[in-house]
């Protein structure tokens, strides 16, 4: 029998159905101006395209990231207003502006040019006081020779880490939305699914989970979809920086030929939140009895790491948990990591056993309402390996499962 | 850099790092937090790399200059101290700053100043090649394919969501999955010049719905635009006149030499608002010039057309009651005026 996803084990009963967006983004703003205020911050200024999306609750399809710096909306959020500003190319979509009011919507500003910074400053100007402390996630080099607001008395405070604290913990409203991005996602794969065959090309199967996830309400796809044939051996993939796997490689017109293994890594942005998904699969043919071996080595992987977590739990306590269960060897890739949260951005806060090191994972503690994206790894090097991904929410008792997609064909 | 006085340039934006590497990398989509993605030392020509493998990259870039994904700022400052001579280094340029790379890169290169890389980087991007106008005409034929496929689909009752779907399913069918936006169709407002709503809404017959088609094959943007009215029935004749007149001297605007104000100027002698969007921006590897808005007038008037730059040219019009024609065309600047890349280019 195919064992069924997380959800056979565990109901989810923490996640609510519908998501309401103006309780969501007055969440948000408290959150944010109660940190903007705690380090003396009168503005907030982001160009970060996903903080402005965590700041302002505006939805736009995310762009190539080569073009995405010249159209970027832009964010202030000023401590003393409870509604933030949004410039943006297009003032008049529905989706950008859902709960702003319609003065705190300003047209485009093109920050890396000085007569755009002139006509942003100055709008900037009117909005907050002279000698404003203002924060901000980057800056173009036109922004850094502005000196009338933003670079008066030297470098701004640095706003990223204050939107990285503030989204770390889901509210309802935004655990209802990523539920439902997740949806789609997994609805998406399960046609490529069936599409699995031999002759298939890995851009076929980006063919069909394109056109679903947007037929099924996506807003955007967020990552070049993987569909990675594993080799058998490290030495046989792509020299590496660090002489482990090569992963995640783009997907090309490569035929499927039968008993590929792939590993399959995709996302999508719905409602502001990125998915993830991850899954191993065999073209053609039921897995082997090693390759079966090998996944039941990481569902003890998964099942030990679940075991300790929680609300209250290090980042250290899973990462032990996974290398005592692989028998004292860290199983995932060292170029990533165990575990990512998962939210505005598709990698986020808390990182488990990256290479921030280990004196960091102590030091993590996992908190309620975390989203947290378990993704261990089981190598066999001649008999490639088996990889997947679970997405959780961190409680005070353990966790609850996000998504329920099966193992099939394991 | 040499005429800059630029001994490291460090680029993190994608359509830079694109350049200066030559590796095409994982697509993803938005904008990235400014780090260190690229390095180019000009005494050397040694090009060091963020990527954890060597798949698709360039020979002539050594496995010792890759350098891996990190998680953790102090490898990168190490990646970046070990470049030859770093610490002697008197000009330092990248084409964006972030919090921590703004105290990380004077500790990498103590003893040098931190300029601005993207006057250079704009300047050596905006005018193409041969080769790269043939790398955006392969890209906009993609595009213009795969658009054929979502015309084919517009009825009524279909969504912008669902044709969206059916162009990306297109593009992916022919092998390439990386599109330059997603945002590919919208219904035009009868009520409001710029109006859109939530891409759900089924179109109707006699919606004017505009098409914004884009790809990216090999590092390169190539991107149409085009309206298609719902049903078998003629566009309104007031407002196809209106767009055959702005279209006519937008085209002729399109010289070598010319000041890309002439652009904004079309506008204004074809009795056209100009719209949110760009008139004009570069097409290449991403935010290319030129870059002509009615927001930077000053940029506009600075800003010269010159053979052998790409852009992407933006006609629109609106009515009331009617709705939008949206046209966007891939022209090559030459010295015997603009070339379309399309092969069928929009009609006048």
């Amino acid at each position: 029998m195919t064992p069924a996803g997380l959800m056979a084990s565990v109901t989810p009963t923490r996640i609510p159905e519908v998501a309401d967006a103006r309780r969501m983004q007055q969440d948000r703003l408290t959150r944010i101006r109660g940190l903007m205020r705690a380090q003396g911050v009168d503005a907030l200024v982001l160009l970060g395209n996903t903080n402005v999306v965590y700041a302002t609750g505006a939805i736009w399809p995310l762009a190539d990231s080569g073009r995405a710096n010249f159209e970027q909306p832009v964010a202030v959020v000023l401590a003393d207003d409870e509604s933030p500003h949004l410039f943006s190319p297009v003032r008049e979509d529905d989706r950008l502006r859902t709960e702003l009011p319609l003065d705190h919507l300003h047209g485009p500003v093109y920050l890396d040019f000085d007569e755009g910074v002139e006509a942003f400053s100055t709008r900037l100007g009117g909005l907050v006081g002279s000698g404003a402390v203002i924060a901000m996630d980057e800056w173009t080099h036109a922004l850094r020779r502005e000196h009338s607001v933003l670079f008066v008395g030297g470098t701004p405070v640095d706003g990223g880490p204050m939107i990285s604290r503030a989204k770390a913990v889901k509210t309802p409203d935004e655990l209802a939305l990523m539920r439902q991005g997740l949806r789609i996602t997994e609805r998406a794969i399960s046609d490529v699914q069936a599409q699995l065959a031999p002759g298939v090309r890995q851009t076929d199967l980006t063919a069909t989970f394109l056109r679903t996830i947007f037929e099924s309400g996506a807003d955007a796809n967020i990552l070049d979809p993987i569909w990675q044939v594993m080799p058998a051996r490290i030495a046989d993939g792509p020299w590496t920086t660090t002489g482990d796997l090569a992963c995640p490689l783009s997907s090309t017109e490569r035929q499927l030929v039968e008993g590929d293994v792939i590993w399959v890594d995709t996302g999508i942005s719905f409602g502001g939140f990125h998915s993830d998904f991850g899954r191993t699969w065999v073209v053609g043919r039921d897995p082997d009895a090693a390759q079966r071996a090998q996944f039941e080595r990481w569902r003890s992987i998964m099942d030990a790491v679940l075991d300790v977590t929680r609300a209250g739990a290090t980042a250290a306590d899973l990462t032990g948990a996974a290398i005592e269960a692989a028998g004292g060897v860290k199983p995932w890739m060292p170029h990533f990591y165990l575990g990512h949260g998962l939210g505005i951005d598709s990698a986020e806060m808390p990182y488990v056993g990256s290479d921030i090191g280990e004196a960091f994972d102590a030091s993590l503690v996992l908190a309620d309402g975390m989203v947290l994206v378990l993704e261990p790894i089981v190598w066999e090097d001649g008999a490639a390996g088996y990889r997947s991904e679970e997405v959780l929410l961190i409680t005070e008792d353990g966790w609850e499962p996000m998504t329920d997609y099966p193992y099939d064909p394991f | 850099m040499e005429a800059e006085g630029i001994d490291v340039l460090v680029v993190g934006r994608e359509g830079n790092a694109r350049y200066v590497s030559g590796a095409p990398r994982l697509w993803t989509a938005g904008s990235h937090p400014f780090g260190p993605g690229c390095v180019l030392v000009r005494s050397s020509g040694a090009v060091h790399l963020l990527s954890t493998w060597d798949e698709g990259v360039p020979d002539e870039i050594p496995h010792e200059n890759l350098y891996g994904i990190s998680f953790n700022r102090m490898t990168f400052l190490k990646v970046l101290q070990n470049i030859e001579g770093a610490d002697s280094v008197r000009t330092v340029a990248t084409d964006a700053l972030s919090p921590s790379s703004a105290l990380m890169l004077p500790k990498a290169f103590p003893s040098a100043d931190l300029v601005d890389a993207e006057p250079m980087l704009r300047r050596v991007r905006r005018v193409k090649t041969p080769d790269e106008v043939e790398a955006i005409r392969g890209s906009v034929a993609v595009a213009e394919q795969s658009l054929a496929a979502a015309l084919r689909a517009l009825a009524p009752g279909v969504t912008e969501r669902q044709l969206t779907g059916v162009f990306m399913e297109a593009m992916s069918t022919r092998g390439v999955t990386t599109p330059t936006g997603q945002d590919v169709a919208s219904i035009t407002s009868r009520e409001h010049p710029w109006h859109r709503t939530s891409r759900d809404e089924p179109v109707r017959d006699g919606d004017l719905v505009a098409f914004e088609a884009g790809v990216v094959l090999g590092g390169y943007a190539g991107e149409l635009g085009r309206t298609s009215i719902v049903g078998d029935r003629p566009v309104d004749p007031s407002l196809s006149k209106q767009w055959s007149e702005l279209w006519d001297r937008l085209l002729s605007a399109c010289q070598a030499g010319a000041s890309c104000a002439s652009l904004l100027e079309a506008y204004d002698t074809a009795g056209v608002p100009t719209p949110p969007m760009p008139v004009a921006r570069g097409l290449g590897l991403g935010f290319d010039l030129p870059l002509v808005t009615h927001a930077l007038p000053g940029l506009a008037a600075e800003q010269h057309l010159e053979a052998g730059m790409v852009l992407a040219l933006t006609g629109y019009v609106w009515k009331e009651g009617v709705g939008a024609l949206f046209g966007q065309e891939p022209i090559l600047v030459t010295h015997s005026g603009p070339e379309a890349l399309s092969t069928v280019p929009y009609r006048s």
